[in-house]
């Protein structure tokens, strides 16, 4: 123990030095640039930074450029064309307030930005491990999430019940439902001994709060200090005592449901583990939260999880509501202002310190309303920004030049989908995506070669065909096999909290969107449809680009779409699966 | 950051850091023994296990973990003799007589040891350095530190067991927080290699043809309007990639040219052997064409894990992989790929002295071998030990990490150098330890 004690204290000595360290100063308003000419002080915040440059902010995207960037980010699907001729046609000031509000009140919100705050949680609905077994009611959590965001559960709301909702809600199973959370991590349940399964999943929960909602890494702080990190290893053991005496490793019943929820247990004593051994306990702890973030209020006094719930959504907790604003940034920018994942001494500082601030006293005072602040940020100069040079705009070059990787936001960044984005914008274009919302994970048909890396029956198929072309957010999410298409396009595996997901481009991505079943038959529905639609052949193709792009094709690509289609329109097929391999589809300006 | 796939793409990006010395050996291919071979009924002899057998654990021993409740179980003797072999005596048993073929050829390190007595925890280990599911396999490492030396074909090709069931499953190859262009590639032989290779049999030539040709005009118009965007440059390149696998990726798989004399050699004309046989000769054709790790995994659910029956259990599992792993051996001497390919032979772990059901063995990771071959590792030699009955690494203990560092030093890389930036940490496959074992380099 001497060792670790003076680790502890050349630590501490360190953290000292170490305390100025952006992310976890206390956190003020910080008053909103003077700018006569912008009304949402996000733009305000923005030009301010890019003035010094003698860099402004691009021009407006074009109408039908914005309510395509919108729809996609807002609901994770490409408008109607009907949608995009309504918009276009609307001569009203605050038409584009209107289609904000219509967007964000559509249920596809919620379906859309639950998988950020799946990643978040990394959210599967099995074990993992040997017989990667499957957690029958884990789709209600996926579903709580769901309904919460559309429901614009305050977000302070929406943590705490993750954390505490059993507590703070005894008689609502909802909210017991939510503390999923803190479970959905990986699980050996036939492992040897109890305590080492008990050792792990505390573990694993107490560093999923940190990622998910501190922003720092402490799962590393299980074993040792860490020179870089915040959270020292008692204040992990600290920070883990929260949980220690509620976690009960069998299912529980909440009213009717079988649920994996925590549940208040008998008061544990709780150790260090001395380099992470659960065979080996250390000093006894008592819940505290971490002394380097905690700007939010004094020492835990209770040593509960509704306590730690109030703390992780202190409205002067500065790192967590530092890290909320953070991420709301980044899901609509596709870049956060400061490093996602760690606000640790090693995460990049923000490029707009004052702006983050901005937004992170700005949620509490917005009521902690998400669709406020995604209206918010949606409706600054700064988001609807073009992303590329249309006009010919001499401004453009220096922007380019100046701020080449758009670091000061001098213009809006390409965005590419997700799979599962991309897979749901395949069936819904091909007016083929069954609407049915919530209920437990569907398993559509994989090929063989897939299926047979498991053991036996770890896929059956869902018997009802239109369950399989159900949203992506409803598919079954087996931990030891991502869902192959959402593999391709980077899903996170369900093993850690994943705040931002990597965007490689790969050939094994082409060859799917080439052969495979799915989107050759895709690709048949959809032409099927615009078939449907018209028999013109001229028209086959313009429809296909609107229902695909959201526009008319240029003369010369009509030429080329036209020509691949057949002269008669019979290899409209091809077309589809061309255009759903183009770029256009895949990234959005 | 947008990363091509199966190009050295990531090291003209900045991105891979390449080697940082001088390889020993350039390509690698792993033998993975799903289930956890027996080491002292293989490759480390126990004359005192004989002697004690049917006995319980003598003291001295202290407390063992394992699975099951073995402990206390009477001590099973080695169910097969050892010989010496070749001119350096190394001994092997009986169980593997075409493989002591290569005896002068083969380093086993018989000190191996790991932390977990469950499979998937052991199998993610051994392929990712930790214990918990998501990290990066070291094939997804290696690709990302040294890319592809075949532009057609993906840096990292898995060849599972056919039968399925890897306790852990694809995870063990994946390219956990690494992009996903370097996790390991399934390949099957037969038609149909990789998945969506080919385009249906509804798709003629001519329409394929056309097809290709408007997704690439259609993307470099579309590119042509944005200002220089690597990312749209990259997925044009993507599908180039894509339409060259396409040609690429059959003809590796195409084993028609091969001579009768080579099939023999993989012992193709044994029923047994034929499967496994198929899939190192497949391996061969990889390496052959430069592609840079190739991991061949042999057990199906149950594999090599003899909690009963030893010497049934492995006198099938020997049997079946035997014959082709020594005629692979042959082929690569005689093709001149032996010397720059480390080869790797092991399980997920060994196993234990005690008996189990009277005729089994439990899993053991406290001790066990791993045997290595190729060029860039000395032959004919037993590094390390274990303690006189088997159960745990005493002498020049080789830990995972250890044993990982070393694999990445015998490819010129620096496992301490291997890093990438996640949650704001350098991440490596070692994690905070790891030593290269030098003394069995050649």
């Amino acid at each position: 123990m001497k060792v670790i004690q003076t680790l502890i204290l050349l630590m501490t000595a360190y953290w000292a030095t170490a305390d100025d360290h952006w992310s976890w100063q206390p956190l003020k308003r910080p008053a909103e640039p003077d700018d006569s000419r912008y009304t949402n002080p996000i733009d305000a915040f923005i030009t301010a930074k890019l003035r010094p440059h003698n860099l402004s902010l691009a021009p407006e995207a074009d109408r039908r450029t914005l309510i395509r960037r919108l729809t996609f980010n807002l609901t994770g699907l490409p408008p109607t064309p009907a949608e995009v001729k309504a918009f276009l046609k609307d001569t009203d000031p605050r038409a584009y307030e209107k289609l904000v509000d219509r967007l964000l009140a559509s249920p596809a919100y919620g379906e859309h930005w639950a998988q950020h705050w799946l990643d978040l949680a990394r959210f599967a609905e099995t074990d993992g491990f040997e017989h990667d077994k499957i957690r029958p009611n884990a789709w209600r959590y996926r579903d709580w999430v769901i309904n919460a965001l559309n429901a614009d559960l305050p977000y302070n709301a929406f943590v705490q019940q993750q954390i505490a909702g059993d507590l703070l809600h005894p008689k609502d199973p909802q909210a017991a439902i939510a503390t999923g959370f803190l479970l959905a991590g990986q699980d050996m349940p036939d492992i040897n001994l109890l305590a080492e399964r008990r050792h792990m999943i505390l573990n694993e929960m107490t560093g999923t709060v940190g990622s998910a909602l501190l922003g720092v890494t402490v799962g590393c702080a299980r074993c040792h200090d860490h020179k870089f990190d915040p959270v020292s290893q008692r204040e992990f053991y600290q920070m883990r005592a929260f949980f220690e005496s509620d976690l009960q490793l069998k299912e529980i019943k909440s009213g009717a449901l079988t649920i994996r929820a925590m549940r208040t247990g008998k008061s544990t004593a709780t150790h260090m583990m001395v380099r992470g051994d659960f065979r080996r306990p250390g000093d006894a702890v008592q819940a505290d939260f971490p002394k380097t973030l905690n700007t939010a209020q004094g020492q835990s006094t209770e040593g509960s999880r509704t306590e730690l719930a109030r703390w992780l959504t202190h409205p002067k907790n500065a790192t967590a509501m530092r890290l909320a604003a953070n991420r709301l940034w980044q899901q609509h920018f596709g870049r956060p202002l400061a490093t996602p994942e760690d606000f640790g001494t090693q995460g990049q500082p923000p490029t707009h310190p004052a702006l983050l601030d901005w937004l992170a006293t700005e949620l509490p005072r917005q009521k902690w309303s998400l669709k406020a602040m995604h209206k918010l940020i949606v409706s600054s100069a700064t988001w609807k920004q073009s992303s590329l040079n249309a006009g010919n705009d001499p401004s453009w070059k220096q922007g380019l030049q100046t701020d080449p990787k758009n670091r000061l936001w001098s213009r809006q960044d390409r965005r590419r989908l997700t799979g599962e984005m991309l897979r749901d914008t395949l069936l819904f274009t091909g007016g083929n995506l069954h609407p049915e919302r919530g209920g437990p994970g569907v398993r559509p048909p994989l090929p063989r070669e897939i299926t047979s890396t498991l053991l036996r029956n770890q896929w059956p198929v869902s018997a009802k065909a239109e369950d399989h072309r159900r949203r992506s957010v409803y598919l079954f999410a087996r931990r030891n096999l991502r869902f192959p298409f959402f593999d391709l396009f980077d899903r996170p595996a369900g093993a850690e909290s994943c705040s931002h997901r990597m965007t490689s481009t790969t050939a094994p991505q082409s060859l799917a969107l080439l052969n495979s079943d799915f989107v050759r038959q895709s690709a048949q529905h959809f032409a099927g449809r615009v078939a449907n639609e018209t028999a013109v052949p001229d028209e086959q193709v313009r429809h296909c680009y609107q229902l695909l792009f959201n526009r008319h094709p240029a003369a010369e690509e009509f030429a080329a779409a036209r020509a691949l289609a057949g002269s008669k329109g019979e290899h409209l097929t091809d077309l589809a699966l061309g255009l759903f391999n183009s770029n256009e589809l895949l990234y959005v300006d | 950051m947008g990363a091509l796939a199966f190009s050295a793409m990531g090291a003209k990006q900045g991105i891979a850091p390449g080697a940082h010395f001088a390889p020993r050996a350039k390509r690698v291919l792993w033998l993975f023994m799903h289930g956890g071979p027996s080491h002292m009924d293989l490759w480390d002899p126990k004359p005192d296990l004989a002697k004690y057998a049917g006995q319980p654990l003598p003291g001295g021993f202290g407390e063992v973990m394992t699975r099951r409740k073995v402990a206390k179980n009477p001590l099973l003797g080695p169910v097969k003799p050892f010989r010496n072999h070749g001119q350096s005596g190394l001994p092997i048993s009986e169980f593997l007589p075409h493989m002591a073929r290569h005896a002068d050829s083969l380093c086993v390190l018989r000190s191996c040891h790991g932390d977990s007595v469950n499979h998937p925890q052991s199998v993610y280990q051994m392929n990712t350095g930790s214990i918990l599911m998501g990290k990066p396999s070291v094939g997804s490492w290696v690709a990302y530190g040294l890319g592809s030396e075949n532009q057609n074909m993906p840096a990292f090709i898995v060849l599972p067991d056919p039968r399925g069931g890897l306790k852990g499953g694809p995870p063990a190859w994946g390219s956990g927080f690494l992009p996903a262009t370097y996790q390991g590639t399934t390949f099957r032989p037969g038609d149909k290699p990789i998945l969506n290779l080919n385009p249906p049999a509804d798709r003629p030539p001519d329409r394929q043809a056309a097809l290709a040709k408007f997704i690439q005009q259609t993307n470099r118009d579309h590119a042509a309007q944005r200002d220089q965007d690597d990312t749209l440059e990259a997925r044009i390149r993507a599908y180039e990639l894509a339409f060259r696998m396409q040609t690429a990726a059959p003809e590796i798989v195409d084993l028609s040219a091969e001579t009768t004399a080579t099939r023999k050699l993989y012992a193709l004309d044994q029923k047994d052997c034929a499967e496994f046989g198929t899939r190192c000769l497949l391996a061969r054709r990889m390496l052959e064409r430069d592609v840079r790790f190739v991991q061949l995994y042999s057990g199906d659910t149950l594999g090599w894990d003899a909690h009963k029956g030893v010497l049934q259990n492995h006198t099938i599992w020997c049997r079946r992989t035997d014959a082709p792993i020594a005629g692979l051996f042959d082929d690569l001497k005689a093709r001149g790929l032996w010397d720059d390919t480390l080869i790797i032979w092991g399980g997920e772990f060994g196993r234990m002295p005690m008996s189990e059901q009277g005729t089994g063995r439990d899993h053991n990771p406290w001790g066990y071998s791993v045997v290595l071959a190729g060029g860039a590792v000395r032959g004919g030699l037993a590094y390390g030990a274990t303690d006189p009955i088997g159960l745990r690494a005493e002498q020049n203990k080789i830990h995972v990490h250890d044993l990982h560092a070393t694999l990445l030093h015998i490819l010129g890389i620096d496992h301490e150098r291997l890093t990438v930036k996640h949650h704001g940490k350098d991440e490596r496959l070692t994690d905070v330890s790891g030593n290269v074992v030098k003394e069995i380099l050649a």
